[in-house]
C-alpha cells in the first residue's frame, strides 16, 4: 500500500514537472520557428537554402542544449522531490511533539524549500492502525499542524504549505508489530511545483 | 421481588399494547430488567411444509425464521422437525413458527403462521408470493410481525447495516441486510471510501471519500448519483445525521484543530457547532436529538463528552481509562456504547448517561470496536478481528449471544439503519 500510495505520488510530481517544463519551452522556441519560413520564402536568394539549412542547424542545437539543460533541471528537481518525499517524520504513540530527530530532519527540508521557491508542499500526517477511524484523523492533522509549525518557524511561507490527515488510512508498513506501527505514526511531504 | 418484577412487566407491556388491540398472551411476556439481564422467550419453530419438491438455492424457510430469532436477541429456538406438545411444553415454548410453501410457476408462494402451542390457535398468519431470492425478505418481514405480536415493538428483521468493505484492496461503502446477507456495493472508487450513515428515512448514506487526497464527505442516495457535501469546508468526516431534522454534525479539521460543525445537507449551510479549544470528533445525537456525545482530547487522549444541543451543559462522561472514543447513545436512551483502549486492544464497554455503572461487552478476543445499537436497541452491531481478518458481529446489548455475521475479505465499521418506514402493524390472526 505504501508503495502504491508513494509511486503514486512520484508519478504525480514528476508529471506536474513535465507540464510544468513543457509549458515553460513553449513560449520560448515557437516565436522563433515561426518568423524563420517568414523570412525565407520572400527573399527567395540564391543562399537562401544555405542560410535557412544553418539557422535550422543553430536551432536544433540550441534546442538540444535546452533540453539538456531542462533535463539536468528535471533530475535535479526530482532528487530534490524525492528526497523530501523520503524525509519521513516520526512520533511516539498519540503524541503529536516533534522529536529532537525530527527537527533535524526538518530543518533540512526547511534548508531545501527555502531554497527552491518554485516548490509547495503537502504535508499528510498518519497515525499507527490502533484506536478509531475518527481520532486518528484529529491526530494524524496535529501532526501534520506540529510540521507546518515548525517549517514556518524555520522560515518557509506558511501559504507554500498544505496539511492534510490520512489518519490510519494510508499505512506505509503493513502489520501490527510494534516495528510497523513506529513506521506508521508519521508525517510526509508531497512535493508540487509551482509555475 | 420476583412479583414486582412481574407487575411491572405486565404494566409496561400494557402500556406498550395500549395502541393496538391486541389478544397476545400476556404471561409470556419477557422484559429485560437492568442490563446485565436478558430475559428471552422459548420459541417452537418447525419446517415449513413443501406442496411438491422445491429446488432450493436458499436457505430453507424454517432455517432463515430459526436465524433471525437468533440474531434478534429475544428468543429462545426449540427446533423441532414436527409439531411437538410435549418438546414444547417441556422448553415452554408457548407459541411456535411453521407455514406452507407452493410453487406457483417460477414464483414460491409461501404461506407463514404463528401458533399457540396449547390451542393451535393461529395468532398471525402472513402470505408472500414471491421469487425464491426475495423469500429471505418475505420471512424477515414476517418476522417482524412475530415480534410486534408477542413483545408489541418493532423488531430489526428489516433493517440494513451499511459498513466498510475492501475490495480489491480498496476500502469501499456497501449495505447489506442486517443478518449480512444480499450485500451491494455503493461506492465504486479507486480512493478510499469510509465511515458511512444513514440518511434520515434510510434513503441514502453519507460518507467519506479520499479522491481529493483528502477526508470530504459525499451523500448519495440509492439508485441515485454522488454529491458532495458541504464542499466548502476543508478536511470533513465523522458524520452524524440527527434523527428528527437530518442534519449532520461532523468533524472538520483547518491547520490542524478539529472541531464539530453542523449543518443541513439539504441547503449545504454549515456553521461551527460549539467553539471549544479542543479538538472533537465522533459526534452522536441522544434519540430525540436533544443532546450529544463527542469525543475530546482536551485531556490529553480521547475521553467522550456531552452537551446539550444549544451547546449548554457541557460535561464528561468517561474517566476510566485514557482512550476512551465514539460513543453512541442507545435507542431506549438509557446507555451509552463506546470503544476503549487498554493495552493497545480495543474493546467495547456500555456506561449510564453519567458514566458510572460501567460494562464491558467484549473482551480476550482481539479488537472489538465501532459499536452500533439496532434501531430496537436490544443488539450492537460491531468490527472485530478475532478471528484474523476484520468481520462484523452482532451481540445482544449485554455483551451476549455474539454471532458473526461477515465471512470473507475485510469488513470494519457498520452503521446499523434506522427503522424502514413501512412497516405495517398486523393483521389479525385467522
Amino acid at each position: 500500500m505504501k508503495n502504491f500510495v508513494k509511486l503514486a505520488v512520484v508519478a504525480s510530481a514528476a508529471a506536474l514537472c513535465l507540464v510544468a517544463c513543457a509549458k515553460q519551452q513553449q513560449p520560448q522556441t515557437e516565436p522563433e520557428a515561426a518568423p524563420a519560413p517568414a523570412a525565407a520564402a520572400p527573399a527567395a536568394e540564391p543562399n537562401a537554402d544555405s542560410l535557412a539549412a544553418e539557422q535550422a542547424r543553430l536551432e536544433a542545437e540550441r534546442l538540444a542544449a535546452e533540453r539538456a539543460r531542462l533535463e539536468a533541471e528535471r533530475a535535479r528537481l526530482e532528487a530534490l522531490i524525492n528526497q523530501i518525499m523520503s524525509e519521513d517524520v516520526y512520533f511516539d504513540f498519540d503524541r503529536s511533539e516533534l522529536t529532537e530527530k525530527a527537527k533535524e530532519l526538518l530543518a533540512q527540508v526547511g534548508e531545501l524549500l527555502i531554497k527552491e521557491e518554485r516548490f509547495t508542499i503537502t504535508i499528510e500526517g498518519h497515525t499507527d492502525a490502533r484506536g478509531t477511524e475518527d481520532y486518528n484523523f484529529t491526530l494524524g492533522a496535529k501532526r501534520a499542524m506540529k510540521v507546518k509549525e515548525f517549517l514556518i518557524a524555520y522560515g518557509v511561507d506558511g501559504k507554500r504549505m498544505d496539511s492534510v490527515s490520512y489518519g490510519k488510512e494510508a499505512p506505509k508498513v503493513e502489520g501490527s508489530t510494534e516495528e510497523a506501527y513506529s513506521q506508521n505514526r508519521r508525517a510526509n511531504f508531497r512535493v508540487n511545483i509551482k509555475e | 421481588m420476583e412479583k414486582m418484577r412481574f407487575l411491572a412487566s405486565v404494566a409496561a407491556f400494557a402500556l406498550a399494547m395500549l395502541p393496538v388491540t391486541s389478544h397476545a398472551t400476556i404471561d409470556t411476556i419477557a422484559v429485560d430488567v437492568g442490563i446485565s439481564v436478558f430475559k428471552t422467550m422459548p420459541i417452537g419453530v418447525v419446517p415449513f411444509a413443501e406442496k411438491k419438491s422445491i429446488d432450493w438455492i436458499e436457505e430453507k424457510p424454517h432455517l432463515i425464521v430459526t436465524r433471525d430469532a437468533n440474531l434478534s436477541g429475544r428468543f429462545d429456538v426449540v427446533s423441532s422437525d414436527k409439531f411437538d406438545l410435549p418438546l414444547f411444553s417441556k422448553t415452554h415454548a408457548k407459541h411456535y413458527i411453521t407455514g406452507k410453501v407452493t410453487p406457483v410457476g417460477k414464483l414460491l408462494k409461501v404461506e407463514c403462521f404463528l401458533y399457540a402451542s396449547q390451542t393451535k390457535d393461529v395468532m398471525l398468519g402472513e402470505s408472500y408470493t414471491v421469487e425464491q431470492k426475495d423469500m429471505r425478505r418475505a420471512l424477515h418481514q414476517f418476522f417482524d410481525q412475530v415480534i410486534y405480536r408477542l413483545w408489541g415493538e418493532r423488531g430489526v428483521a428489516s433493517t440494513k447495516l451499511a459498513y466498510v468493505s475492501k475490495i480489491d484492496g480498496v476500502k469501499q461503502v456497501v449495505v447489506s441486510d442486517y443478518d449480512g446477507f444480499h450485500r451491494s456495493q455503493i461506492t465504486r472508487d479507486t480512493t478510499i471510501s469510509m465511515m458511512p450513515v444513514w440518511m434520515k428515512g434510510n434513503a441514502g448514506l453519507y460518507y467519506v471519500n479520499f479522491k481529493t487526497h483528502r477526508p470530504k464527505l459525499y451523500s448519495k442516495t440509492f439508485g441515485g448519483v454522488e454529491r458532495s457535501v458541504f464542499p466548502q469546508l476543508e478536511q470533513t468526516y465523522s458524520p452524524a445525521v440527527n434523527p428528527k431534522t437530518g442534519e449532520l454534525l461532523f468533524s472538520s479539521t483547518v491547520d490542524g484543530k478539529t472541531d464539530l460543525y453542523i449543518g443541513d445537507p439539504s441547503t449545504g449551510r454549515a456553521k461551527k457547532f460549539a467553539y471549544l479549544k479542543s479538538n472533537q470528533t465522533s459526534p452522536a445525537w441522544s434519540p430525540y436529538a436533544s443532546e450529544v456525545l463527542f469525543t475530546s482530547d482536551r485531556g490529553g487522549g480521547p475521553q467522550i463528552f456531552a452537551m446539550g444541543k444549544d451547546g449548554s451543559d457541557l460535561r464528561r462522561v468517561t474517566f476510566m481509562g485514557r482512550y476512551n472514543e465514539r460513543a453512541s447513545w442507545s435507542p431506549e436512551g438509557d446507555r451509552i456504547a463506546y470503544t476503549s483502549m487498554d493495552a493497545g486492544h480495543m474493546n467495547i464497554y456500555t456506561c449510564a448517561l453519567d458514566g458510572s455503572d460501567i460494562v464491558q461487552l467484549t473482551s480476550n478476543a482481539g479488537n472489538n470496536e465501532h459499536p452500533t445499537w439496532s434501531p430496537d436497541g436490544k443488539l450492537i452491531a460491531f468490527a472485530s478481528n478475532r478471528s484474523g481478518s476484520y468481520q462484523i458481529y452482532i451481540m445482544r446489548k449485554d455483551g451476549s449471544n455474539v454471532t458473526r455475521i461477515t465471512n470473507s475479505g475485510e469488513n470494519t465499521s457498520p452503521t446499523w439503519s434506522f427503522f424502514y418506514d413501512d412497516f405495517k402493524q398486523p393483521t389479525k390472526g385467522r
